[in-house]
């Protein structure tokens, strides 16, 4: 496996709270790697720094495909093929649930904007193909028959899978889900792993997911990495990782048993 | 009473109207054209007339501002400013340099377009009412920076702007002129819906409803929106270079002060932000209320405070918002009667 992402000496401070410090991680080409940890311990902040939201302190780098991007705008990692969902969606309210999903194919519009103008011949056949694409997404994702409904009427459930699409329709070679199963049932979080599951086998994408769900997490996940005070402390199978002292301590303190951690950890 | 039937009828036909402009436009179009190239002769007397031709500018300049509030999201305060740019550009033009309107118009337009570029600036950093007061910062030192300057008629106005000329044919009659104007609202607004329904379009949403997701889609927030910036500012300048030339070819700084901007908001708010028939249905109905009102211009605020105030209570989202409310229901309730009657036979 070659490596699609790696980070080294990723560190970002706001003021004087350290948010992460010196993270370092490869994330190899089809892996789903998953990134675990209490609340405020970095996660958000590395799939920031990463995306290009927050500048990333001196001294951090990130390649992707062996290429800098450490610091480039959003939209320019958007365009390597890096696509990502919001802990909180962010998903186009007032437009419809298939124009979310359009915006999202945006760079793969061939017309050029002075054709979009004047609305020619080839760019209805344009939309109308793109159209067609999105729709099948929309039946991949469970979502078709909402196609035309404005997505602020959507349940939180399905707005989860909305943004999930949207980012599908970027065509991405990495996807990074944040929090994908926050406040879904349970019933929809294991539509959630399934669907997570056949991104990897049927579109052979490599994915890093940021989740609570340790159900999701440990039944997806080829790797696990466990940050803490914007440190890693751990990393590696789903299985070592669950019973890594430095981990349960993480989540639970040193007061707690080993057989209730364990309890705890494969309740949900 | 209507029937069931009917009623679906209806729904269909005001589906497939939305629809088709959409996916079959040039039939449409071509009709409208038809029935508006014939207008005049419904027309009772010059001064409605002219009140005609004062409505197709306001489309293009009211279709204008709704690109980029009622589609990016950007407020821009300073709309008439640039058609006050436009207007004076056109006029120095065709009196000073001796160019025919047929040059005048799509130069000023041109130079306008790049001066929305540079009031698009502040946009990248700025949002809702700080952007607001930027552009309005700038649309006020335009207007007095027009009234000090001797050369463009300081506060006196700039007359004797020629009237657009055809083969010795001087279109001075507003009869005449209404078929230089009308084309231009009519391909304004038909360009504004192409962009409407295509990614461009879609971009401006995404970038209204959320920047942040929107970069995290690919797309460079910072270019589209200074695309939708000298896009509008493309309609404004056309639509002050078409008011300008038009009789008496007389313009003056006052044309373009505030009061002037908040009637083209209240087009495109009262019509409904981001709907292209809203901004058209807008500009009709505000600009015959601002002439009807001229009279008792002292209250004409109180009239439009009160259209603001009723809009919001009853139509927040603009007369357009309400049709498509209305289409959306009825769509809905025909779908409904629909199943119901299946279920009963």
């Amino acid at each position: 496996m070659s490596a699609l992402l790696e980070l080294s000496g990723l560190s970002k401070r706001f003021g004087g709270l350290v948010a992460l410090s010196n993270v370092a991680m490869t994330v190899g080409e089809g892996e789903v790697r998953g990134i675990i940890g209490p609340n405020g311990s970095g996660k958000s902040t590395l799939f920031n720094l990463v995306t290009g939201v927050y500048p990333a302190d001196p001294g951090s780098l990130v390649q992707f495909r062996g290429e800098d991007i450490t610091n480039r705008e959003p939209h320019e990692i958007a365009r390597r093929g890096l696509a990502r969902t919001f802990q909180l969606l962010r998903i186009f309210a007032e437009m419809t649930v298939i124009e979310n999903l359009l915006v999202g194919c945006h760079r793969q519009v061939e017309y050029p904007v002075a054709a979009a103008l004047f609305g020619n011949a080839r760019v209805r056949a344009a939309e109308r193909r793109l159209r067609d694409e999105m729709l099948d997404l929309l039946d991949f994702i469970g979502l078709v028959d909402f196609a035309e409904m404005p997505a602020g009427e959507l349940s939180i459930g399905q707005r989860r899978l909305l943004a999930l699409g949207r980012a599908m329709a970027m065509k991405p070679t990495l996807l990074m889900l944040d929090e994908p199963a926050a406040g879904l049932s349970p019933v929809n979080v294991d539509k959630l792993l399934e669907t997570v599951l056949a991104l990897k086998t049927r579109y052979g994408l490599t994915v890093i997911l940021v989740e609570h769900v340790m159900k999701l997490v440990m039944a997806s996940c080829d790797v696990v990495t466990v940050l803490d005070h914007g440190e890693k402390i751990a990393e590696g199978s789903p299985g070592a990782v669950r019973d890594d002292h430095r981990v349960i301590e993480a989540y639970l303190g040193k007061e707690m048993k080993d057989a209730e951690v364990r309890a705890f950890l494969r309740s949900d | 009473m209507k029937t069931n039937e009917d009623q679906t009828a209806t729904a269909r036909g005001a589906q497939s109207a939305l629809g088709s402009v959409a996916s079959d436009p040039g039939y449409r179009w071509g009709a409208a054209f038809v029935v508006l190239l014939a207008l005049p002769l419904g027309v009772a007397n010059g001064y409605q007339q002219y009140l005609v031709d004062l409505i197709m500018i306001n489309i293009v300049l009211a279709v204008g501002l709704n690109i980029v509030k009622g589609f990016a999201g950007q407020v821009n305060v300073g709309h008439v400013a640039l058609a006050a740019i436009g207007a004076y550009t056109s006029a120095v033009l065709s009196t000073k340099f001796g160019l025919p309107f047929w040059v005048a118009l799509p130069f000023a337009t041109m130079a306008t377009g790049l001066v929305g570029a540079i009031v698009g600036v502040p946009s990248f950093r700025l949002e809702g009412a700080y952007l607001a007061l930027a552009t309005l910062g700038l649309a006020e030192s335009v207007r007095i920076f027009i009234a000090v300057t001797d050369y463009l008629g300081a506060s006196v106005g700039y007359g004797d702007i020629p009237p657009p000329i055809i083969a010795g044919w001087r279109l001075d009659s507003y009869a005449a002129y209404y078929y230089v104007v009308m084309p231009v609202a009519v391909i304004g607004t038909y360009i504004a819906f192409s962009i409407l329904h295509s990614d461009v379009g879609r971009v401006f949403k995404a970038i209204r409803e959320d920047t942040l997701a929107a970069a995290a889609s690919g797309i460079n927030v910072r270019k589209y929106k200074l695309l939708a910036f000298v896009i509008s500012a493309l309609y404004a300048g056309c639509a002050g270079s078409l008011a300008a030339h038009m009789a008496p070819g007389f313009i003056h700084p006052d044309d373009y002060n505030l009061t002037r901007m908040v009637i083209v908001i209240l087009m495109v708010v009262a019509g409904g932000l981001g709907h292209v028939w809203g901004g058209v249905i807008g500009a009709v109905l505000i600009t015959l209320v601002a002439e009807w009102t001229r009279s008792y211009y002292q209250y004409e605020f109180i009239i439009f405070g009160l259209i603001v105030v009723l809009t919001m209570m009853y139509m927040p989202r603009g007369i357009g918002g309400y049709i498509d409310r209305r289409v959306a229901i009825r769509r809905f309730m025909a779908l409904r009667t629909g199943k119901a009657a299946a279920k009963a036979t």
